[in-house]
């Protein structure tokens, strides 16, 4: 079986193997920088959603779930 | 410490999203609710040209797309990015053309699509005047949100920005490359591009509208309103990093998957496939991200409806994201394709992922841009329910009724016959399972008003917040670079670069599959005797596309022998080379017709089509009586033969002039054919039947031995 799959391997042509090589650069990269963040960097973004910075709260209090 | 600075953000903007979202959820549901009943009971096509299956069922995607599913988008981002980005959107003005340039096209949409004015490209059936209107209003949305971007006080851009910014870009080019189109009039146009490249091109377009219009969009929303809801961070920024890239790369090449044994080359089918089945990863990836941020509050999902909507949303999108690279296995695909399995796959995601994540939005956000507290809990509670098992009635059904009716196509006798040669008999079987599915979409919209109701009196009794106070200092404009800083981190606080690079990572995977398709010959193998239409036959596929029969009516017989015994000679790419555009179809709802020239008399066709019930006893298709009554219009054929040759056909020079002649005297002898078999008609050789009946007579026969006599 494997014959049969190595004789075809010269078939494959340039454009191919550069898509592949292009993406796993890139996810490399990705994966590098993103493990190498520090833990205070990362805890700031993922709080970013969370402080809007608007003025007041409302007042009646806003609360979208049962009690 | 930079000043702090006093500012508003627009909440009359995000309102009127909102509304717009509440108003086309109803609509674009309804349509395809009509749809669903039609198919059970044909008699609600009316017969009428306008409320046809074939008319409607484009009306439906268009509505769900682009309608609800857009203006939630719209909504989610208005309302998202200027909190996050600490500012006001750039201009009110662009904000206001852009709803109502947005609203308006798609009124444009409703008028034209039931009037048969489509190019038949799935989720791109808008002609060209309304696709113009589509771009400019696109760039105007474009300006607003990078200008608000580059206004920013916030410097770094969280991760549902770049998905915003994706978003963006990708949608441009998507809509740019698929409507390249030459216009013949007001109303109609011919792609550059034909047959087999028109459908690489059409599926390129096709899954990456789903890619970065019904999803990554609605991962950014999900990067901000699920946090919100959840009043937590999401769960690992680092995941989000990296889902995020290798989702724009990954996505841009499984257009591939919808044409698997289609005559569209191996090498195409492969990658398509192959990334079909590696976006899995990053796909799960945003799942995961956001499923396990209410990791140790599931407790409050089972008390607040919002998250609940929003925790099904996003197992939907992890069940579609499964089920779609599943789909993508050839092997799968064998089975699945043309069958209701697709329409399932379709619905869990635009039902479950993005109808649900848009009602878990609504009910967050519309209480609090109104100041006050949702009208009913109870009444939330219940639409989560009725809309949840909605989506299992919709589903389950269509995933049995796929397999049942694929099985029956494939069905082989002891002796080595069709078992169900009848194509009809596949579909009156799974007619039950249609039924439940009625009554799945039923529910779901039954859901849908009850939120609107919900919404509505939640808006009465609130008092509307349409300026939203907020602080924060300036924006240090140059920031220096920090030391050791990662290029990611410098790239989020440069949203520029990060278009750039966004758009250079989807137009790779892009180029590098059209670009061999369009460029090298031999992935399209000529057949020297493949002729261009003839002017009747023309002007008789365009009334194919006007009414939309390739909604229900493949042309694309593959290389199965379960195929070939039942349609003949599977299809060649070298066949398709005059087709603008190619009609592959997606769905068998009735039989593939790519080979039904001369399978049956020119009356047989004549009959089925004014009412199918007569020659196929139990036929689910609609009449089409008005193609009998109506003259054809030929004012824009000469224009239609000079387009043509522009783009490649070879019609002789000066060929328009004769066009109409020529149609006169093929139509004359398709009118005398039909007066032998019985046919009564003083002006039959100007009804539009006749030519439409040239059209379906030609279809497959380019590689067959022509026939002796005429």
């Amino acid at each position: 079986m494997y014959k049969y799959i190595l004789e075809g391997v010269g078939n494959i042509n340039w454009m191919a193997i550069s898509a592949l090589i292009t993406f796993v650069t890139i996810f490399l990269v990705s994966a590098v920088m993103a493990f190498r963040s520090t833990p205070l960097f990362l805890n700031k973004m993922s709080n970013l959603p969370l402080e809007d910075s608007i003025l007041k709260t409302s007042e009646t209090a806003i609360s979208h779930e049962e009690k | 410490m930079a000043q702090v600075e006093t500012f508003y953000y627009d909440n009359a903007i995000v309102r009127k999203f909102a509304y717009a979202t509440m108003l086309w959820s109803v609509v674009g549901m309804l349509v395809g609710l009509i749809a669903a009943f039609q198919l059970i009971m044909p008699e609600l096509n009316l017969g009428i040209p306008y409320t046809t299956f074939g008319r409607i069922r484009p009306l439906h995607t268009n509505a769900a797309i682009f309608a609800f599913v857009g203006n939630g988008i719209y909504m989610g981002i208005y309302y998202s990015l200027q909190r996050l980005l600490k500012t006001r959107m750039f201009s009110n003005a662009l904000s206001n053309i852009h709803f109502w340039g947005w609203q308006a096209i798609i009124v444009m949409a409703a008028v034209t699509l039931p009037l048969g004015i489509t190019s038949a490209k799935e989720y791109a059936e808008l002609e060209w005047p309304i696709d113009i209107a589509i771009a400019l209003v696109w760039v105007v949305f474009g300006i607003n949100m990078f200008g608000t971007i580059i206004k920013r006080r916030e410097n770094h851009l969280y991760v549902a920005i770049w998905f915003y910014i994706a978003t963006w870009i990708t949608i441009t080019v998507l809509h740019i490359c698929n409507n390249i189109e030459i216009p013949v009039s007001a109303t109609k146009s011919y792609n550059i591009f034909a047959g087999v490249q028109d459908a690489l091109v059409q599926w390129w377009y096709g899954h990456n509208a789903v890619a970065f219009f019904l999803t990554t969009p609605y991962l950014g929303l999900m990067y901000y309103f699920l946090p919100k809801a959840a009043n937590r961070p999401v769960y690992s920024y680092r995941l989000s990093i990296i889902h995020f890239w290798a989702l724009i790369f990954i996505y841009i090449w499984a257009g591939p998957h919808h044409l698997l044994y289609s005559s569209l080359p191996d090498w195409a089918q492969s990658l398509g496939t192959v990334f079909s089945i590696m976006l899995i990863a990053p796909s799960w990836g945003g799942m995961l991200n956001g499923l396990l941020t209410l990791r140790g509050a599931w407790d409050r999902v089972r008390q607040d409806p919002v998250l609940k909507f929003m925790v099904v949303a996003i197992t939907a999108y992890g069940m579609a994201t499964f089920e779609g690279p599943m789909l993508s296995i050839k092997s799968v695909n064998a089975i699945s394709h043309f069958t209701d399995w697709t329409i399932g796959h379709v619905h869990i995601g635009t039902l479950g992922w993005n109808g649900f994540l848009t009602f878990g939005i609504l009910y967050w956000l519309i209480p609090r841009l109104f100041d006050t507290k949702l009208y009913s809990l109870k009444l939330a509670n219940a639409h989560f329910w009725i809309g949840t098992l909605g989506i299992a009635f919709y589903a389950i059904p269509l995933y049995w009724a796929g397999w049942v009716q694929s099985l029956m196509w494939k069905e082989f006798t002891p002796d080595g016959f069709l078992k169900y040669g009848n194509f009809l008999e596949t579909v009156t079987q799974i007619l039950p399972m249609y039924y439940i599915r009625a009554l799945g979409g039923t529910l779901y919209f039954a859901g849908t008003l009850v939120m609107i109701y919900n919404l509505i009196a939640t808006i009465r009794q609130g008092s509307f917040i349409g300026d939203e106070a907020a602080e924060a200092p300036a924006r240090i404009a140059s920031d220096g670079v920090h030391k050791g800083e990662h290029w990611h981190r410098w790239i989020e606080r440069r949203p520029i670069q990060l278009l750039i690079a966004s758009a250079i990572a989807i137009l790779i995977g892009g180029i590098l599959e059209i670009f061999p398709m369009v460029m090298i010959e031999s992935n399209v193998p000529k057949i020297a005797s493949v002729k261009p239409y003839t002017p009747l036959e023309l002007h008789g596929r365009d009334l194919y596309i006007r009414e939309g029969c390739m909604g229900c009516h493949s042309q694309m017989v593959r290389p199965f022998r379960s195929e070939t015994e039942r349609y003949g000679e599977y299809s060649k790419s070298g066949e398709f080379i005059y087709d603008r555009p190619f009609l592959w179809g997606s769905k068998r709802t009735g039989p593939d017709l790519h080979r039904e020239g001369g399978k049956y008399p020119d009356s047989w066709h004549y009959n089925h089509m004014v009412d199918p019930q007569s020659m196929s006893p139990g036929s689910i298709m609609p009449p089409y009586p008005w193609m009998l009554r109506d003259e054809m219009n030929l004012s824009t054929l000469p224009r239609k033969i000079e387009v043509l040759r522009m783009l490649g056909t070879p019609y002789p020079e000066g060929f328009e002039d004769e066009a109409v002649a020529d149609l006169k005297k093929q139509a004359a002898g398709v009118a005398e054919r039909l007066r032998k078999d019985g046919v009564e008609d003083d002006k039959l050789e100007k009804r539009e039947i006749v030519a439409l009946i040239a059209y379906l007579q030609r279809l497959g026969t380019d590689i067959k031995p022509k026939p002796q006599t005429n």
